[in-house]
């Protein structure tokens, strides 16, 4: 999170792809929600799962079984709607490759048959966006639904059974889902991928905000 | 001096704490969370800060919002949906605080 802050801090012409796991599994929330209504913070550190808000909004995840990508640029239609199209597009691509039909389900999820395999969240800053999403490679809703509070509305197994019908796995390797991915991008954009790597300014900026913001209570359960 | 909460699945989900003043049907302090998005980020703030006082009557509500929210770009709700969200508090049961 913290390097994605720096990464759209820093952002000049030349537009990044940041491809990445989570280990420990993860709990993100976003900007505009409130750890304690989403999550069981206890059963995370019970289970070894952090918890982190987002810079962006949307809602909470689970990061586990998934690949993530951060993908920031200075070049992106103004609507909001059409940039997140722009960008998923990509994904959809990617998807194509590993033989996936992927379609775009406003506002912001990318859906197979009908079923999610990717969230997505955008912010813009200074002239900069930064849209990160996930795809998810496999799905335990057991563990998720142990770590994501439930609404007094919605009982705890009824939710596990309509999310098995409404989320999806690709049940795809990390690697292969990589590959796919970066020719998805490098398609979309009609780009070549150069790797890089972060400059000292870079890392010492990332460290400066783990420590001040995104390790910190007063940023993740907005105390 | 009553507080309440609703949640509202407008595209994205709205939850609202709301305090008032029973009598005066005025905004004491308010918290807006949820799933939804609203560029610049810190707009959100300045929509609960600006609603404080602000009578929860819909038409003057709407008004106030829309205008809080002029400038900002809401992804996942209205100012429609975010009035609706805030007075839908008031048929809540009452939070004993």
């Amino acid at each position: 999170m913290a390097l994605d802050e720096v990464l759209l801090q820093n952002l000049d012409d030349i537009p990044i792809l940041r491809l990445y796991g989570w280990n420990p599994p993860t709990v993100s929330i976003g900007y505009f929600q409130k750890m304690e209504d989403e999550v069981d913070v206890e059963m995370c550190k019970h289970l070894g799962i952090d918890v982190i808000r987002r810079l962006t909004g949307g809602g909470s995840v689970l990061h586990d079984s998934e690949l993530t990508y951060s993908f920031l640029t200075r070049r992106y239609p103004q609507s909001i709607i059409e940039s997140y199209k722009v960008i998923c597009d990509a994904v959809i691509i990617a998807l194509s490759k590993l033989g996936f039909n992927a379609k775009f389900s406003p506002l912001n999820d990318i859906v197979i048959n009908g079923k999610k395999i990717s969230g997505n969240a955008q912010t813009r800053k200074n002239g900069a966006l930064l849209q990160h999403g996930t795809i998810l490679l496999d799905v335990d809703f057991e563990k998720m639904f142990s770590v994501l509070k439930v609404t007094k509305e919605k009982i705890r197994d009824k939710m596990i059974s309509d999310s098995k019908d409404r989320v999806i796995g690709l049940n795809k390797t990390y690697v292969e889902t990589l590959s796919s991915l970066k020719n998805g991008f490098r398609e979309k954009f009609a780009a070549n991928l150069v790797s890089d790597t972060l400059t000292e300014d870079e890392k010492i900026r990332t460290k400066k905000l783990i420590k001040e913001k995104y390790s910190t209570t007063r940023w993740n359960l907005r105390l | 001096m009553k507080t309440a909460r609703n949640a509202v699945k407008s595209e994205k989900l709205i939850k609202v704490l709301l305090r008032y003043d029973e009598q005066k049907k005025t905004i004491q302090s308010i918290t807006i969370r949820g799933d939804f998005f609203l560029y610049p980020e810190d707009a959100l703030e300045k929509l609960e800060s600006s609603l404080v006082g602000v009578r929860l009557e819909r038409s003057v509500l709407n008004k106030r919002v829309q205008e809080i929210l002029q400038g900002a770009e809401p992804f996942g709700f209205t100012a429609e949906s975010m009035t609706e969200a805030i007075l839908g508090c008031l048929s809540k049961k009452i939070d004993r605080v």
